[in-house]
Formats: structure tokens, C-alpha cells, sequence
């Protein structure tokens, strides 16, 4: 129960002692040894009062839940994070003026009640959203805890007894057998023929055998230890526990995931980056503008008016909803391309990956055998190894030889297809059999006749399977052509087949084994063993007459000839490369990512794999390759000029985090070969102290830790795990490497999409203040007001900036490099001055102009509205004059302050139509991007119909105090909105002309 | 794991002062001298050629417009109504017959607003016909005399105190001019603006325009008793002038409430 009492000091340093390699010797004791350590009968297991007193002692054999932060509290941080306590401050300030106003005065002025009200729904909406999307994750622990059985059989006091799984203790004596879940960490001391399924724990699909026997080193892969969780497959077992609940592997693994600090993503870092400047301004302006009000002799109620305004104007209060559907949006794209996003903001962090850590088996590799080359007739065949069957190699299908070959391969097999496949194509069958034979079946199939008839016609008498000591596989068969005769077909390691042969055969002739031979077969088989395949040998031998058909073979004390047989040839496989997947890694390559290669593979068929799909590229060798090319020994091989490295787990294990930190540096073509999945946590964490953005591909629960720590943890659709999955913040659903690099191209995409939609989105701001602040300064009747400003930020805008996420991508977004989180900001000041500083003002001057326009228009010139506000507020002069002599009454004025209001909201949506025009492109001019953002158009459109409905629907004047316009109105704003795109227009030419020059370093955003 | 370390105060105070002043790179907030100069200059250049757009539409637009009458006149279809004296708080009179002080201010504004009226003030004037709307052609316009005999009890002339200290105050109502018209005693006799104070051509043509005023006297008993009333005025004119605006209570319209001690 290392983890029950864990509180933040001893946190980091128990988690520290989790990343390392579970150190425990059990698997190395004696069985004497053993029972002295937990002082339990090896035969009658624990006495009850024993186990009753370890479990008082010790707790329950079961998964201690993490710490969690209550609901409320995540809750809490939703409602008043970001700006949300800007609009909070705003409500308040609402909710006071009008408490205030309430008391001192009978007439009830509702506008601040409702302003409050439209403000404090803005918050709990957009609070309620963030935290339904938060509360979907964090299902990580119930995962685990699905893995855990609930039944045990021990043996107490010598009896058999099923208990709960969460009574099981130390020491206790456990039975497994076939179908049965492991019900804790167990030190084999009997088995029969048990083999276990431990790839929930590490993604190896194939049942390993268990006895009582200690094989390895490493707890990990002895075979005398069965996990908690894993499934026994068949056979029986015996054990003893030697680890319950958090302290098995499992447990670990769990509590390792589960404990592990989440960082922030990034995109979450760039909007708070974003989201403190925003409020910074806001402060600044509103503590500006209240201050200078009362200086300027304004009442504290008007004060605290202005300053709410300034608020509203200053928040763009539709911009995290912007960002959150436009991240949905890409998400969903993604989901069409195979990479399903359970956290929005992965979808960028995805793009702004600098390293992807992929495993090979099944991401980088088809996860199936498949025969890769032939050896006979002293030639080495290549054979077709594409998914599709596509690349159309060929060998000579009339050499005898290959007959010979082909038989053994089919008739030499116990694999077998699975019934009712026949619509399938014949690499994608399911079969039964080890992963070497249904290739063999598959290859025959495919290339040489169906395999089934072949059987049918050749009818199995005899053989002897495969097992690890002998490393061969005979059969013996009624031959078809000579229903009397049998013949006998063996296959196996290469070196053990030839020590049974005495002859080969040579384009279908049989010819007695020679030298030249032997060193023909030694080199065919280095070469095939050098591109990391597994390599058998196959030989036959026509049995004499005398083993005719009738006689009964005895495999047990072989009674019939099994040397001097004829070699007929080598057939090598591997899991390929899955087809796009070099293409992939190039396509990374250019886009300025590393592609590291973390597995549990042999290192020379990492390296093979590797070099296939371009991870170690041609030009580059590893130290060792290029000691054996130049025929020097490796020491004498420099260093520095050598960029490709295959790291073993067994030295990874040696390393400090500096001598990590340093492989990490100075390669740029890394595998990781044989690691533990432990050792994959540490190859992350390396990368993301060296600044990388990290993305981990794995489908283990080992790799849960992994996956979670990892900027962007990956989990596999279809081999996944469930806890993976869990610890994953995106699912490959075709556990295809390829997908992810177009999971990259789309989180590049949004990223730069983002920025264009804020800028779009920000520009807004400068006609939302301004009016605020002259209205302060100049005493003018306020050209804009807070619930126009509401109608811009959660209305017009809101389409438009959405539709921004669809623009397709200026130029080739994977030719250049990631981008660098610490200096290439979402937001920074190069956006804030152009869309504050430069089209917002343009903007500001379009409301102002429409403004003045009305008001001259109706009577009022610009020159007599200065310093007019003291009296055009004031409800009791109705008899206020213009510049005509004509006098007001309040009501009067104030409806011509209300079309401004109106007017200045439509001006602004004018010139947006240009700023989104100007916002599709940030380097490229719009002739060349063009218009085809359909969605775009549409949000034009979208924008210019609401403010119509706004302006125009009978009504409007009492509800949101919109009055309709003048249509010559509309126009006032329009050659701004033509100075927009032109100034943009000139402004981008220069960008392009003069790369690198001021203009692009002072307004590129 | 990798989360950054707190940054203690004198690192972060050294790092506030390195970006306000880096003296290696001569840096000033984050720009060097010749950085600030450029960005500045742009700046200035571009809100210089900004402004001087804005004020070239903004001549343009008031070229556009006639200096006699504002373009539109729509926002005020019916003028609306106002009086004198201008009441403190919402239009309420109430004052005290026995003490003066607690109507002075009514009958000085009264005073002051008749003032222009005054015989000699419009002596320049012409004397209209009465009866019809007094419509000219220009070039010059001539503003009708308003004589402020035609108030009577009202005019300030006979009574100095407008008949506050009779208990009979007298309230004036006026007219908003518009470029285009109890036992309670009126002067002129019943309400009436004659036509000829109408057309008004505007401020800059339409010099000396007098508005046409109507009195309401509010004649109370004798009785010792604190007497109360309102008075709503409303315009009942040839056109179809609006007296009845929910929201503005001011549209040809006005309502408001004497109140009188003895």
C-alpha cells in the first residue's frame, strides 16, 4: 500500500521510484527460499488466521483510487477562469448601478439589470461548456479497475477455497488454470502446459509458456512470474503471491499513470498567454478611464458605467467559443481521416509536435508476417510484401525447386484460415496458427495453388511440432502423384535444417551437399537475417518404398530415416512497413520533426524496419554499419560525424538523464530497441526537457504512463488496450503511423487558421472601445453601446471567425519547421498591432464617420457635439438645440442616438466583411488564395442578413433599442472597408518582395 | 514533472528591469532606439494619412449638406412642448403664496425668458398679418413680432409677479421650434399660436424668430386651504401633429402640477 499515504511531498519521489524497473528478485529465489521469505507452506499455503492478520496488516489486493479534486472545485475554476471574472466584475458593476440607481431615484432604468443578466449568462454558458468538456477525460482509474478479476481459488490450510480477489494476500498459495484471470503478481512453483495472454500488460499478442524455472534477469520477461490481470490461456499453475494491489506491476503501472502531473497543452498555454494579455489591457483602460471620469467630474454611478462598458467592449466574449468550435470542427475532420481526438486541445497540440516516439509494431508495420524473400536455386527472390499486393514482383514460378519449396511450405504448416473468409483478400484472413506459419499459408495461397486441396490430396501421417529445443517441424505425407509412397517435409532454423542435410537441390535437380554450397547458404542466410527477417530453412526426403503407405510412424522413438535430407531452400519474413508509411516519415522528415523509434523488437530488425520507412535514412549509417563498410573496428568510427543510433534497452538502463539528454541531442535518427515500457516514459520525458513537444504512440497498459506523460499520447484503435485508450489523448483508428502525420498537417492548419480567427476576432475591439473612451473624453453622445457591442462579439462575428477554421493552408504547412512554443505565439504583439493598432483604428474611423454623418444629418454638426453629453443625458431639458435651431426633446435625441448606435454597429460590420477578407491570407495575396472558402462567403452573407434583422425587424426599437437605417446609411462605412483591403493588399505585396525585411518583422503575424 | 520553478522575487524584479532597460543590447521595453524611431515614425505616418482621410470624408459629407435646413427632419415630426419657468424638479411647482422667496426664482426666470419679448427687443420685427402661415421666398426672412401684450395677465407687464403672490401663477408653454407649427386661464385667449408665427426657416436664415408662447394661468380660490392641481397641455394643430407618445412625454405634449400654499 506504498501509494495509500502519498501527500505532495513524498509524491514526486515515490513516482520517481515507480518510473524505475519494478526490483524484485522473487523470480530468482528457490522454492525454499521463497517459502521462508513469506513463511508459507508451499503445499498447504497460508493458515486462515495468517491470511487474515497479512490482509489486516497490508489492505485489500486492489487499486487504490488517486486523489481527485472534487467536482465543484473543477467546476469553480471554470466559472471564474479566464475572463470569466472580467465579466463577472462586469456583472457586478451591472447589478450595483442598478441597485444603486433603484434606490436614489423612482424611475427605474432596467437597461443595467438586463445588461447584467445578458452578462452573467455569457459566463455560466461559456463555464458550463468548458467544464463538459473537461469532465469527459479522467477515466483512467475505472479502466484499470475493468482489467481486475473478481474471483481467486487459493489454497489455505490446505484447502481449496474461491475467495474475492481483494482478500487475496502475500504469500498466498494460488491455482490458475486455462481462462482464469491472474489474480496478483505470482511466482510459478508449478505448472502444466500454462501459458499466458500477457498482452493487456505489454501489448505481445502471443501466449507465452510458464513454468517454474527461472529464464531471465528481468522480472519482466522470466517465465516463471504471472502478472496481475494478465489472462491464463491454457494449462494450469501453481504459485505464490509476491505482490498485491498497487505493488504489482499492474498496480504500478496504474498508480505511475494515474499520479503522473499533467502539463499544460499547449494551446492552452497560448490562449492563457492570450487571455492575460486581453485582461491586462482591460484593466489598464478600464482603472485609466474610471480615474480620469471622476477627474473630468463625472458622478461615481456614470463612472462605473463607462467602466463597465469599457469591460464589454474589452472582452471578446465570443472568442473562446470561437476557439472551442473551431478546434471541434478540425477534431471532426480528423475523426474522417482516422484520428479520433478525445481532448479538443490535442488537436493542436498534434501540430506543434517537434517529436513523435512511435512504437513499430502495428504503427509503423503492417502487425502481420509476411514472406519477404526467397532463397533457392542459389538466388535470393524478393517477394511482394505491399498490403495491397500492389507492387507486382515475381520470382520463377517453373523452377522444380520452387514446387519443392512451396509443398513443404503448405503441407509442413499447422496454420489453418478461419471458416468464411472467402470474400476477404488472402493477406487480410484471419488464421489460427503462430504468426510465421500463416504467413507461409498465406504466401502459398497466394503465390502457388490453394492450400486446402493441397492437404486434402497430400494427407498428413505423421510429425513432430515445433518446440524450442529442437527448432524443427516435420511432417510426413502420403504423396499425391504416388498415393503409396511418403514423403517427408521439414522446416526450421536454418542452421538446424542444413545439419540435416546432405544434398540440395538446384533448378529442381538434386545435388550432394559441397562447400560452395555451405558458403552460399551462409551468406544468403546472414543477408536475410541482416534486414532483421526471421529465417527458416525448408528440406524434404522421399521416404524409401519401404515406408509405404501403412506404416505406422512413431515420432516418439523415430522409426523411420530422418537424416540425409535435401535442402530445397530459405524463405525469410517480417512484419512490413505499411505502405504510406515511408512516404509519412519522409513528409515529418521535411516537416522538421524527429521520428524515433521506441520498441521491444530485436535491434537489427528495429534497424531493418527502420531503414525501410526511411527513420534511418540512406545517407545515414549507424557507428556500427559503417565500422563494418569502412572494416574498421568501432572505435575508430568518429562520433560526431555519425547521426543515426540503435540504442539498446540494456544500455538505456545504464544511462544517466544527461547521457540521455546527449543521444537525444546529437542524433537525428534514433531507435529505441528492446525497452521496457518503462524506458519509453524516460525516452519522453528526455525529449520534453530538451523543449520538444512530444507525441507517443503506443497500445499496452505499459504504456499508459507513457502515453499520458506525453504531450500528445496516442493510443491504437484497433490492438489498443482500454486503458490505453484512456490514457491517450487521441486514437489512431487505423493504427496507422501515416495517420498521424495527416493528424500533424490539420494541427498546423488550425493553429495558423486560430490565428487568423483571433485576429479577425480582436479587430472588433478597437470600434467597441473607442466610442467608449471619446464618449468619456469629448462629452460626445455615446456612438456605441454595450448591448450593440453584444450583438458584434456573441452575433455578426461569430460565424465569420468560425468560418475562418475551413481556409485552406497558404502554402505547403509541412515544409517547414515545428513551431517553437516559447517564441511562436498564438498571440503576440505583431497580431495585437495590427488589429488594434492598424485595421482597428481604420475601423474605429468608419463607425465615427457614419456616426457624425447621421447626426449632421439630422441636425446636430460635429463641431456643436462636443461637450454636448451634460445636457443631451440630461431627461429634464426636452428642448435641447441643434445646429438649425431646432430643439429636442430627450426621447428625440435619443432615438438619434440609438440609429447611431445602430449605424456605428452596421459600419462595423461592414468593414469586418474586409477584415475577414484580409484575414483569410497572412503572407499570400487574396488573387492568389482566391474565394472558395464556401463557408466563408456564407458567413458573409450570414453577418450582413443579421444585422438587417437587427436594425429592420419591427420591434427592435423596445427590445434591444435598434432603429432601422437610411440604406445611404450602410454606404458611409464602405471606403473604409475598400482602404482595408487595399492597405492590407500593399501591406502583404511588401511582406513578399522584401522577406525578412521591417514590415515582416513588425507586423507578420 | 517538467513544470518551471517558481521564479523568485529579485529574479523576476532583475528580469522587470532588464526589459525596461537592457543596457548590453540598448534596449528601451523591449526595443532598441532606432526600433522605437521606426515604429513610431510608421505610426505616425499612418495615422497622419488616417486623419487626414477621416477629414477629407468628413468635409466631403459636409459639403453635402444644406446650411439652412438639417437634411432629415424625420426624428421630429411634432415639435414637442416645454415651460417656463424651467421647474427644479420634475415639473412641479410649489410654492408658498405668503412667503416670496419661495417664488422668486420662478418669476425671475420668467423675467429673463420674456426679456427678448419686450417691446423694444422686437421693434425691428415686422408685424404680421394674422390668421395664415407667413411664407417667404427669402433671400432674407422676416421674423414675426410676438407682442408680449398677447400674453396679458401673463406678460409680466401689469403684474411683476406673474400672479404668484395672488395664488393665479402664470406657466408658460412653448412651443419646440421645428424647421416646418384649469379654472385655468390662456393668453393668448384660447391657446391659440396664431399661423403666422410658421414656417420657422432655420437658425442662420430665420434671424430674430421669436417663438410664440402660451400662457397658462392657474387661478385659484381665495380659500386658506393648500391647493393643488395639474395641467396637461397638448398641441391640437391643422396637421397631424403627435400629442400622444408612450415613451416621450414631451411630444406635444406637457404635464405639469402647481402646487400653492397661502
Amino acid at each position: 500500500m506504498m501509494n495509500k499515504n502519498l501527500r505532495k511531498g513524498g509524491k514526486k519521489k515515490d513516482l520517481e521510484e515507480l518510473k524505475k524497473e519494478a526490483d524484485m528478485d522473487d523470480h530468482k529465489l528457490t522454492l525454499d527460499e521463497l517459502s521462508a521469505k513469506y513463511s508459507v507452506d508451499l503445499t498447504k499455503g497460508h493458515s486462515l488466521k495468517d491470511a487474515q492478520e497479512i490482509l489486516f496488516a497490508n489492505g485489500p489486493n486492489a487499486l487504490s483510487p488517486p486523489p481527485t479534486t472534487p467536482e465543484w472545485v473543477k467546476f469553480c475554476k471554470q466559472m471564474f477562469g479566464g475572463f470569466s471574472l472580467l465579466l463577472w466584475t462586469g456583472a457586478f458593476l451591472c447589478f450595483l448601478a442598478y441597485g444603486i440607481h433603484v434606490h436614489y431615484s423612482e424611475k427605474t432604468n432596467k437597461d443595467n439589470l438586463y445588461l447584467g443578466i445578458v452578462l452573467a449568462a455569457v459566463v455560466l454558458i461559456t463555464g458550463c461548456f468548458s467544464y463538459y468538456q473537461e469532465a469527459k477525460s479522467s477515466k483512467i482509474m475505472e479502466s484499470f479497475k475493468n482489467m481486475v478479476p473478481q474471483q481467486a481459488l487459493v489454497i489455505r490450510g490446505g484447502e481449496k477455497m474461491q475467495i474475492n480477489v481483494k482478500d487475496v494476500v502475500l504469500g498466498d498459495l494460488v491455482e490458475v488454470k486455462g481462462g482464469d484471470q491472474v489474480p496478483a503478481d505470482i511466482r510459478v512453483i508449478a505448472a502444466q502446459g500454462c501459458k499466458v495472454d500477457n498482452s493487456s500488460l505489454t501489448g505481445e499478442s502471443e501466449p507465452q509458456s510458464r513454468c517454474p524455472d527461472c529464464t531471465h534477469e528481468n522480472l519482466l520477461e522470466t517465465r516463471n512470474i504471472l502478472f496481475f490481470s494478465t489472462n491464463c490461456v491454457e494449462g494450469t499453475a501453481r504459485g505464490i503471491v509476491i505482490a498485491t494491489g498497487d505493488s504489482t506491476v499492474m498496480g504500478r503501472i496504474a498508480s505511475l499513470t494515474s499520479g503522473l502531473a499533467l502539463g499544460q497543452t499547449p494551446i492552452a498555454a497560448e490562449i492563457e498567454h492570450f487571455i492575460h494579455l486581453i485582461t491586462a489591457v482591460a484593466i489598464f483602460l478600464g482603472i485609466t478611464f474610471f480615474s480620469l471620469s471622476l477627474i473630468l467630474g463625472y458622478g461615481w454611478l456614470d463612472a462605473v458605467i463607462f467602466l463597465i462598458g469599457i469591460i464589454v467592449a474589452n472582452v471578446p466574449e465570443g472568442l473562446l467559443a470561437t476557439v472551442t468550435v473551431c478546434l471541434t470542427l478540425t477534431a471532426k475532420r480528423m475523426a474522417r481521416k482516422n484520428c479520433l481526438v478525445k481532448n479538443l486541445e490535442a488537436v493542436e497540440t498534434l501540430g506543434s509536435t517537434s517529436t513523435i516516439c512511435s512504437d513499430k509494431t502495428g504503427t509503423l508495420t503492417q502487425n502481420r508476417m509476411t514472406v519477404a524473400h526467397l532463397w533457392f536455386d542459389k538466388t535470393v527472390y524478393e517477394a511482394d510484401t505491399s498490403e495491397e499486393q500492389t507492387t507486382g514482383k515475381t520470382f520463377p514460378k517453373s523452377s522444380d525447386t520452387w514446387f519443392h519449396l512451396a509443398r513443404i511450405a503448405g503441407l509442413c504448416n499447422r496454420a489453418d484460415f478461419r471458416p468464411h473468409q472467402e470474400s476477404v483478400p488472402i493477406a487480410k484472413r484471419a488464421t489460427s496458427g503462430d504468426a510465421s506459419e500463416s504467413a507461409l499459408l498465406k504466401f502459398i495461397e497466394q503465390s502457388y495453388s490453394p492450400v486446402n486441396e493441397m492437404r486434402q490430396k497430400n494427407p498428413k501421417v505423421a510429425e513432430i511440432p515445433f518446440n524450442s529445443t529442437n527448432k524443427y517441424q516435420m511432417s510426413i505425407h502420403l504423396l499425391e502423384d504416388n498415393s503409396q509412397a511418403h514423403v517427408l517435409l521439414m522446416k526450421g532454423a536454418p542452421e538446424r535444417i542444413m545439419d540435416f542435410c546432405t544434398s540440395f537441390m538446384l533448378n529442381g535437380q538434386e545435388y550432394p551437399m559441397d562447400e560452395e554450397m555451405k558458403i552460399d547458404f551462409q551468406n544468403a542466410y546472414l543477408e536475410l537475417g541482416g534486414l532483421g527477417e526471421r529465417v527458416l530453412g525448408f528440406c524434404f526426403l522421399n521416404l524409401p518404398s519401404n515406408f509405404s503407405k501403412g506404416f505406422q510412424f512413431n515420432t516418439d522413438e523415430i522409426n523411420f530415416p530422418m537424416k540425409n535430407l535435401c535442402f530445397a531452400g530459405l524463405i525469410s519474413m517480417i512484419d512490413p512497413p505499411r505502405t504510406a508509411v515511408p512516404e509519412a516519415v519522409g513528409k515529418c522528415r521535411s516537416a522538421g520533426i524527429k521520428v524515433i523509434m521506441v520498441t521491444g523488437d530485436h535491434p537489427i530488425t528495429a534497424k531493418a524496419i527502420a531503414k525501410s520507412v526511411g527513420i534511418i535514412s540512406e545517407a545515414n549509417e549507424t557507428a556500427e554499419d559503417m565500422a563494418t563498410r569502412l572494416n574498421v573496428p568501432i572505435s575508430q568510427i568518429n562520433t560526431k560525424s555519425v547521426k543515426a543510433i540503435v540504442v539498446h534497452g540494456s544500455e538505456l538502463k545504464d544511462m544517466n538523464s544527461e547521457q540521455l539528454d546527449h543521444i537525444l541531442k546529437s542524433y537525428k535518427e534514433i531507435v529505441f530497441a528492446r525497452t521496457s515500457p518503462q524506458q519509453k516514459l524516460i525516452i519522453v520525458e528526455g525529449c520534453q526537457r530538451l523543449g520538444a513537444i512530444v507525441a507517443v504512440t503506443g497500445d499496452g497498459v505499459n504504456d499508459s504512463p507513457a502515453l499520458k506523460k506525453a504531450d500528445i499520447g496516442i493510443a491504437m484503435g484497433i490492438t489498443g488496450s482500454d486503458v490505453s485508450k484512456q490514457a491517450a489523448d487521441m486514437i489512431l483508428l487505423d493504427d496507422n503511423f501515416a495517420s498521424i502525420v495527416t493528424g500533424v498537417e490539420e494541427g498546423r492548419l488550425i493553429f495558423d487558421n486560430l490565428k487568423k480567427s483571433i485576429a479577425y476576432t480582436l479587430t472588433s475591439n478597437i470600434p467597441e472601445i473607442t466610442p467608449f473612451l471619446l464618449f468619456i473624453v469629448l462629452s460626445i453622445p455615446l456612438p456605441l453601446g454595450t448591448i450593440t457591442i453584444l450583438c458584434i462579439d456573441l452575433g455578426t462575428d461569430m460565424v465569420p471567425a468560425i468560418s475562418l477554421a475551413y481556409e485552406t493552408p497558404e502554402s505547403d504547412i509541412m515544409k517547414r519547421l515545428p513551431r517553437n512554443p516559447k517564441t511562436d505565439n498564438l498571440v503576440n504583439h505583431r497580431l495585437i498591432g495590427m488589429a488594434y493598432g492598424q485595421i482597428g483604428m481604420i475601423q474605429a474611423l468608419a463607425g465615427f464617420f457614419t456616426y457624425f454623418v447621421i447626426l449632421a444629418e439630422n441636425g446636430f454638426k460635429p463641431w456643436d457635439l462636443l461637450g454636448i453629453r451634460l445636457y443631451w443625458d440630461d431627461a429634464s431639458i426636452n428642448d435641447l438645440e441643434d445646429s438649425f435651431g431646432q430643439q429636442w426633446t430627450y426621447e428625440q435625441r435619443k432615438v438619434v442616438e440609438y440609429t447611431c448606435q445602430t449605424a456605428f454597429f452596421i459600419s462595423i460590420v461592414i468593414v469586418q466583411w474586409s477584415d475577414l477578407i484580409i484575414c483569410k491570407t497572412r503572407r499570400n495575396s487574396l488573387f492568389k488564395q482566391g474565394m472558395k472558402n464556401k463557408v466563408l462567403l456564407f458567413g458573409i452573407f450570414e453577418e450582413t442578413f443579421l444585422a438587417a434583422v437587427l436594425s429592420y425587424t419591427p420591434g427592435m426599437d423596445v427590445a434591444l433599442r435598434m432603429y432601422p437605417l437610411r440604406i445611404n446609411w450602410w454606404f458611409c462605412a464602405l471606403p473604409y472597408s475598400v482602404l482595408i483591403f487595399i492597405y492590407d493588399e500593399i501591406r502583404k505585396l511588401i511582406i513578399r518582395r522584401r522577406p525578412g525585411g521591417w514590415l515582416e518583422k513588425e507586423t507578420y503575424y | 514533472m517538467t513544470k518551471t520553478e517558481k521564479k523568485s522575487f529579485h529574479q523576476s524584479l532583475a528580469e522587470w528591469k532588464l526589459f525596461i532597460y537592457n543596457p548590453t543590447s540598448g534596449e528601451f521595453l523591449g526595443r532598441t532606439a532606432k526600433s522605437w524611431g521606426l515604429i513610431l515614425l510608421f505610426y505616425l505616418v499612418f495615422y497622419g494619412f488616417l486623419a487626414a482621410l477621416f477629414t477629407f470624408t468628413m468635409w466631403a459629407m459636409l459639403q453635402t449638406l444644406n446650411d439652412e435646413i438639417p437634411k432629415y427632419r424625420d426624428q421630429i415630426t411634432s415639435p414637442g412642448l416645454m415651460v417656463f419657468p424651467k421647474p427644479m424638479t420634475a415639473l412641479e411647482y410649489t410654492y408658498d403664496m405668503s412667503e416670496p422667496s419661495t417664488y422668486e426664482k420662478f418669476t425671475a426666470d420668467l423675467k429673463r425668458f420674456l426679456e427678448p419679448y419686450s417691446v423694444e427687443e422686437q421693434k425691428n420685427l415686422t408685424n404680421c398679418p394674422d390668421g395664415k402661415v407667413f411664407e417667404q421666398n427669402g433671400p432674407v426672412y422676416q421674423a414675426c413680432q410676438f407682442p408680449v401684450s398677447l400674453l396679458q395677465d401673463c406678460s409680466g407687464v401689469n403684474d411683476a409677479d406673474f400672479g404668484y403672490s395672488k395664488g393665479q401663477p402664470c406657466i408658460l408653454v412653448k412651443m419646440n421650434r421645428e424647421n416646418n407649427i384649469a379654472n385655468i386661464s390662456t393668453y393668448p385667449d384660447e391657446g391659440v399660436i396664431d399661423l403666422k408665427y410658421f414656417p420657422y426657416y432655420g437658425k442662420k436664415r430665420h434671424v430674430g424668430y421669436r417663438q410664440p408662447l402660451v400662457a397658462v394661468q392657474v387661478i385659484f380660490g381665495s380659500s386658506p386651504a393648500k391647493k393643488e392641481v395639474t395641467v396637461e397641455c397638448q398641441i391640437h394643430g391643422p396637421t397631424n401633429l403627435k400629442n400622444k407618445d408612450d415613451r416621450d412625454k414631451f411630444l406635444g405634449r406637457v404635464v405639469f402640477k402647481v402646487t400653492v400654499s397661502p
